[in-house]
């Protein structure tokens, strides 16, 4: 059996679009998710049983059931239910916009938490008014601390974003398939798209555990 | 506020967690604007909850503070607790734990507060606060962060941070009690500099040769009530109740 990975640099460029729409889809997701994320991390720390309730039963589903399940349901259920079209880019985004949101609100809320209650105390005695509270102590605590994994849940996605290949998005793994299926060479296309995904996948991790280190040091008291 | 109005006025404090743990069950206390009153007695007998009542930070079940001759925290008998913010401001508080702003250098720990309370402007506050830790001998330290310091630097910062707000009393809940012994000296050393500047302060603390050198008044505390209260020669020297004996005893016991 021979190898010619030349033929990897044949469909460079349509395996570029490919990586360029997983970068796009990834990133409006990473955006979307982490706004809703900390939306709801905040839901599910209030003292509000409404907005407690559903919150938890949204991060709870969704951390519970496999996101090619949810990719699925959203591609094929979505739009009888709500009775319009998606594009596969809209329901791409609306599954991992809602993956990513679960995920992080758990990171937001683990952070929330680790602002202690003496911060609190501090903040009180010193005479801060609830939104200086907020705004100056408790909310850069929280994204310090949130930072690391935070980043671990965008490579996370980053990497499950390839799911979206299954309903026909033509991502980068999309593009891998159909080139590896057309040439019949899977060995050296697969490769080159596993590649593709370390490349950029692997700075990120070590990003994580230099960062780590650096809040760790900074806010250890 | 006149000479002879008491500066805190304590009357029938009641507090209980959850109304099963009683903590303070009916304490009076008064406190003249010269006093440095410390407070001491065994674990679980109310001290720090009474300093954390003073700085506004519990909810009381009944009785009421005064603070230079007007109304301050109120149990208002339905659960609830007015305290008045403004009252509040005037008092400062340091912790057993420092409690210092981790993710704000040392600078920026002392002028959060005079900024975003009193609206100070940066410039101003930043030159109240070089001023202060040069007092302190941390000016050095303006730019680190909390965590490059050792701990009796951090309670030093902390004790600056308070003094930024200008505040008419001091609450010092156990300083030096997460401290290693060898850095104990020069926190008390700066506490005790206030001391001579008049500050009235409320001071929990074990450390009874701290107490005996700082106190104007002591009053030992047990089981939620005030048990005795006098001049420091007679409550750690001979005192009059059975209990306050007993515990006078045990601590300076472990001391030796």
């Amino acid at each position: 059996m021979t190898f010619d990975f030349a033929i990897v640099l044949k469909f460079q460029h349509a395996l570029l679009l490919g990586l360029w729409t997983t970068l796009k889809l990834t990133l409006i997701c990473i955006l979307l998710g982490c706004i809703l994320g900390f939306l709801v991390a905040l839901a599910r720390t209030s003292k509000n049983a409404i907005l407690r309730g559903p919150s938890s039963v949204y991060v709870e589903f969704f951390r519970g059931t496999p996101v090619l399940v949810q990719l699925f349901w959203i591609f094929f259920c979505l739009p009888l239910v709500l009775g319009v079209e998606l594009s596969n880019m809209a329901s791409g985004v609306i599954a991992l916009t809602l993956y990513m949101g679960a995920i992080s609100s758990e990171t937001f809320r683990a952070s929330l938490k680790s602002v202690g209650r003496e911060q609190l105390d501090a903040c009180v005695a010193l005479g801060l008014s609830p939104w200086a509270r907020t705004a100056n102590v408790v909310l850069p605590q929280a994204v310090l601390r949130a930072a690391p994994t935070l980043l671990s849940n965008c490579i996370s996605l980053f990497k499950e974003s390839a799911l979206v290949s299954a309903v026909g998005m033509a991502d980068l793994m999309f593009v891998g398939q159909n080139i590896s299926n057309n040439t019949a060479r899977p060995i050296e296309v697969l490769t080159a798209v596993a590649l593709i995904y370390f490349v950029i996948a692997f700075p990120l991790t070590r990003a994580v555990t230099v960062i780590e280190q650096r809040i760790l040091k900074r806010l250890a008291v | 506020m006149s000479d002879t109005a008491p500066l805190v006025k304590i009357e029938g404090l009641h507090k209980s967690y959850g109304g099963v743990v009683k903590v303070l069950q009916g304490l009076d206390i008064e406190m003249k604007a010269g006093d440095r009153v410390v407070v001491i007695g065994p674990s679980g007998g109310g001290k720090s909850t009474l300093l954390r009542v003073l700085m506004g930070l519990e909810q009381i079940d009944r009785g009421s503070v005064g603070f230079g001759g007007k109304p301050y925290i109120c149990a208002n008998g339905n659960g609830k607790t007015t305290i008045d913010a403004k009252v509040r401001r005037s008092i400062g508080m340091v912790f057993q734990h420092y409690t210092l702003f981790p993710h704000l250098d040392v600078i920026g720990n002392l002028i959060l507060a005079p900024m975003k309370v009193r609206g100070e402007k940066k410039a101003e506050a930043e030159a109240r606060a070089m001023a202060l830790l040069t007092r302190f001998g941390l000016a050095q330290k303006a730019k680190a962060y909390p965590a490059q310091l050792s701990g009796g630097q951090k309670q030093r910062v902390a004790i600056a941070r308070a003094l930024m707000l200008d505040p008419k009393l001091m609450l010092f809940d156990e300083v030096t009690s997460a401290l290693d012994p060898e850095l104990v000296a020069e926190v008390e050393q700066v506490i005790l500099q206030l001391a001579q500047q008049q500050m009235p302060m409320v001071i929990v603390t074990h450390d009874m040769w701290f107490a005996k050198n700082i106190a104007s008044r002591v009053i030992f505390c047990a089981g939620g009530v005030v048990v005795e209260d006098g001049p420091p020669e007679q409550v750690l020297g001979s005192p009059k109740e059975e209990r306050t004996r007993e515990f006078i005893e045990r601590v300076f016991h472990i001391k030796h």
